[in-house]
């Protein structure tokens, strides 16, 4: 009876076992103004501060791509950079603009990280170090977004469309940082992917359209490095993994579940 | 006596402990200043320089394999000049670098492989 027992609760135990890994963990959707969060907790817990909120809205709106990842230097995964208050302090990383002096839109720029550390000064620290904090800012994302075309996923906007319509006007250079204004790419014309299953529309890539606010060097040879096309395979399940196209369009460009929007060659009948 | 020599050596002591202190404070701040070094002529040699050779990574594509070899050749040449800035410049510039001497190699490397 009890070795009965005991195999019944080994073939239970079993079953358990091996269903819990399928079941894996459903990554909740995040909401238009969460979309591009990025934590950054590199050292602030051991200061005794909260990690950093950073909004990638926000800045997006403000300055392209390549301002902040290639001519500021930010990494384009999280934590990658490794900023340091002193890094900020001294004028870099966030602290490039963020130095009480730089102006964008009319607007001084609060300084980031400071070298003093007073009452006053600690209540700017919750300006970025918001994580689980009460912070108020200074930027409504409703307000924001609310003139902008909309689109249905990522933070709910068309941001190139916002651009067109010069609704947002993201800059390409930062005086004194940036090496050029970055206006005239040499590109490649638009091509077409085939991707390989049957129904599903072909990959129109535009080159021109990437390269306007992220210019060449963000991509090559960082995410793409195959310089021949087709040596390189791209599989959805590596780009969801963050790989190639993924590590801008599962993190801050628009989502992957936007399925039409790189599947847009017209399917032949 | 004795009161007066003891009290002479904590005096002396607490002295270089300040002198100690206000030197470590003095090198601290001067490494916070570093960004106001930034305006040294002296070091905006190889800004200059850095400034020229990646400002042209918008029209790699057009350059012929001798012009992106020589572009290449003049990353390298900064390369260590960029190792002797401070830490945090360091960390920017030679990323920056890495990324403008990455896609002339990467552009080189295609019109290489477009001859064959």
């Amino acid at each position: 009876m009890n070795q009965r027992i005991f195999i019944a609760a080994a073939l239970i135990l079993v079953f358990c076992g091996s269903a819990l890994p399928q079941t894996g963990v459903k990554k909740k959707r995040p909401l238009p103004y969460e979309y591009g969060r990025v934590i950054i907790d590199n050292y602030s817990h051991k200061a005794n501060l909260a990690p950093v909120v950073f909004e990638h809205w926000i800045h997006r709106s403000m300055f392209t791509c390549r301002v902040c990842h290639v001519d500021v230097g930010f990494g384009m995964k999280a934590g990658a950079t490794g900023i340091t208050a002193a890094d900020n302090a001294r004028g870099y990383y966030c602290g490039t603009c963020h130095n009480g002096t730089r102006v964008v839109d009319g607007k001084i720029v609060f300084q980031a990280c400071s070298r003093k550390a007073n009452m006053e000064e600690e209540k700017r620290c919750v300006r970025c170090h918001s994580y689980g904090q009460k912070a108020t800012s200074d930027f409504d994302f409703f307000k924001f977004s609310e003139p902008l075309p909309k689109e249905r996923f990522g933070n709910g906007l068309d941001w190139e469309k916002s651009e067109e319509l010069g609704l947002i006007k993201p800059a390409n250079f930062l005086e004194g940082v940036s090496t050029s204004k970055g206006n005239a790419f040499v590109v490649q014309k638009d091509f077409t992917l085939d991707p390989k299953v049957e129904g599903m529309p072909d990959i129109i890539f535009s080159h021109k359209k990437h390269t306007v606010w992220n210019g060449c060097e963000l991509c090559h040879p960082d995410i793409f490095m195959g310089v021949k096309r087709g040596t390189v395979k791209f599989s959805m399940v590596d780009i969801s993994l963050g790989k190639s196209c993924g590590a801008c369009h599962t993190t801050v460009a628009f989502p992957l579940t936007d399925c039409q929007r790189c599947h847009s060659k017209p399917v032949q009948p | 006596m004795f009161f007066a020599t003891k009290f002479m050596a904590k005096m002396i002591t607490a002295v270089l402990f300040l002198g100690l202190v206000g030197l470590c404070s003095v090198r601290a701040m001067g490494a916070l200043q570093s960004s106001a070094a930034q305006a040294n002529p002296a070091q905006q040699t190889w800004r200059k320089e850095f400034n020229e050779v990646c400002s042209k990574t918008q029209a790699a594509m057009t350059f012929s394999q001798e012009e992106l070899t020589d572009l290449i050749l003049r990353c390298d040449a900064l390369l260590p000049q960029i190792e002797k800035l401070d830490e945090s410049q360091k960390k920017v510039y030679m990323g920056r670098l890495r990324m403008c001497r990455g896609l002339y190699a990467y552009v080189l490397d295609a019109k290489r492989n477009a001859k064959k």
